[in-house]
């Protein structure tokens, strides 16, 4: 085969394998470095985290909504299932749980409609016991992200809804 | 006559060169390839964002531009980087977006900068949304996109954001908008004036 061709053959595939495997592995990585930053190196796992309201100053992760008010809790279920709950907002305001596994996909989400008087369940990897009466939400991987969100638009809702948060509960059973 | 023989460092180096144009395709794709633009609106939605069922490049353009989006039972988020002319959105310019009822419990439209962070401005003004607009008796509503504020406007700071995106949020989305993105009735952005100029 000419010389040439062998070149431009190896440069067609080898950039159909660099996009590709760009692609592929983009997600996990891109979670990694988010897990890393939200459980501060690894060392707050099942725990929630309050963060503060969004300004043009947080950059944690992309496109913040400076009209929520997010907390976080970065769930590792690789020894056991955790129990996840969230209390309401004052005047019924807007709250959603979401689970975000290690590939980033939205495994789960309830909300305050749903819930009116509160969220809670049960993440577990397959196979492992849960207890009976609550929701359960099997995660593809051991680690990944629990989000909770507030609709807090102005300073005076934050100062509201900022003490109903504290009562989020992320943590082994 | 053919040549048939080839130069295992130089194979190497093609392997190389093209691993490299292949990653930063890919990462054009991810940053740019959802921003293309819709109709005649420009802006652009997935409801296929936060899913279990994304196809790979969907998935890795939201963890780059949108990490931790929602399911689109839970919310639906669209983004243009352009006005209703086609042109890119600037600080250097002001703009008009109007629109009418949203099909959501809610709903906000935030200035985000071109590195996909809010706009390093002070001016604690960085969306507006469903609760700050005044619609009238049809339910129309405005609101003001620029680096001022003007009287009795809700108003979006663009102050330092560069050449930039607005995203729309509506959470808790109707059935219908679910459904069907093309039926919800998108905002209309239209650029005022540039530079000051009337």
């Amino acid at each position: 085969m000419n010389r040439k061709v062998i070149y431009l053959l190896a440069f067609a595939a080898a950039v159909g394998l660099g996009h590709v495997g760009t692609i592929l592995a983009a997600p996990r990585a891109i979670m990694q470095v988010a897990i890393q930053k939200m459980s501060d190196g690894g060392k707050r796992v099942n725990q929630f985290t309050f963060g503060p309201r969004t300004t043009s100053h947080s950059r944690g992760v992309v496109r913040p909504s400076p009209d929520l008010l997010y907390s976080s809790c970065v769930y590792d279920v690789s020894r056991g299932p955790i129990r996840v709950s969230a209390a309401p907002s004052p005047d019924n305001g807007y709250v959603s749980l979401s689970v975000f596994d290690a590939r980033t996909d939205n495994v789960a989400v309830f909300d305050s409609n749903q819930f009116p008087q509160g969220i809670a369940f049960v993440l577990a990897r397959a196979g492992q016991k849960v207890p009976e009466g609550m929701p359960v939400v099997i995660s593809p991987s051991d680690r990944g992200v629990i989000l909770d969100r507030r609709l807090a638009p102005s300073a005076e809702l934050f100062a509201r809804v900022d003490p109903a948060r504290r009562a989020d509960s992320c943590a082994p059973l | 006559m053919a040549e048939r023989s080839f130069s295992r460092p130089v194979l190497a180096l093609v392997v190389v060169a093209g691993l490299l144009v292949g990653a930063g395709s890919a990462w054009h794709t991810m940053k740019r390839g959802g921003l293309r633009g819709a109709g005649s609106t420009g802006w652009v939605g997935n409801t296929s964002a936060g899913s279990v069922d994304a196809d790979p490049w969907t998935r890795a353009r939201i963890a780059l531009t949108g990490l931790l989006a929602l399911t689109r039972s839970q919310a639906i988020y669209f983004t243009t980087q352009t006005d209703s002319a086609g042109a890119r959105l600037t600080e250097q310019c002001r703009y008009r977006v109007t629109g009418g009822p949203m099909p959501a419990r809610w709903w906000s439209v935030t200035v985000y900068a071109d590195d996909d962070y809010l706009p390093q401005n002070e001016d604690d003004a960085l969306s507006f949304d469903a609760t700050e607009v005044r619609p009238d008796a049809q339910g129309q509503w405005s609101a003001l996109v620029a680096n001022r504020p003007e009287a009795g406007q809700p108003w979006a700071s663009s102050n330092k954001a560069g050449q930039y995106t607005l995203t729309l949020r509506l959470y808790n989305p109707a059935q219908s908008a679910q459904d069907n993105l093309a039926s919800i009735p998108m905002p209309k952005v239209t650029k005022l004036d540039c530079g000051g100029a009337a």
